[in-house]
């Protein structure tokens, strides 16, 4: 999920070959609603870019993590709070 | 018509370059972090790269979601 355009999130998709949907928030609604639009100071001109972030919201539409920043670059912490979703989720 | 042809093209391409010849200076956010674990996930449509509908809501009851936001395409970040 992006700023991007669908065009570029298609082309961005066939380079790296992915498989699942790349979302694209041109208007920002979603990055606001969010809590994770960064203002960046370019030469005097403001930029509003999407700040790097990782979330999980289970099947009842509840957010089971999030985190933004530099530490979201690494998806093994979501990846780890997935998996033991799943396990609860398959053990009950 | 070389020259002006080069001349034109530096025009064209100098306000992609300017941006990349300065490091971003990150400023105080716009919007604070404010959702934390537990809070119900705000609904949204987007459009995916296949300029199909994606709601949240419609995993609802059917699975977990897993949302990668990233600054821009192409970048690492």
């Amino acid at each position: 999920m992006s700023m991007d355009s669908p065009a570029a999130n298609a082309a961005f998709a066939k380079q790296i070959n992915i498989k699942f949907p790349l979302l694209s928030d041109m208007n920002r609604k979603m990055l606001t609603a969010y809590g994770i639009l960064k203002a960046y100071d370019v030469q005097g001109d403001n930029y509003k870019w999407a700040l790097r972030a990782n979330i999980v919201v289970d099947k009842d539409g509840i957010i089971r993590h999030i985190e933004g920043g530099d530490s979201a670059v690494d998806p093994n912490t979501a990846v780890s709070v997935c998996t033991d979703l799943h396990k609860k989720q398959t053990a009950k | 018509m070389k020259p002006l042809l080069s001349a034109c093209l530096l025009f064209a391409l100098s306000p992609a370059i300017a941006p990349i010849s300065a490091e971003p200076q990150s400023k105080d956010e716009v919007a604070k972090m404010t959702l934390k674990v537990g809070d119900k996930a705000p609904d949204f449509v987007l459009l995916s790269d296949q300029w199909k509908t994606v709601k949240l809501s419609d995993y609802q009851g059917k699975k977990n979601v897993f949302l990668a936001v990233y600054v821009l395409a192409f970048t690492g970040g």
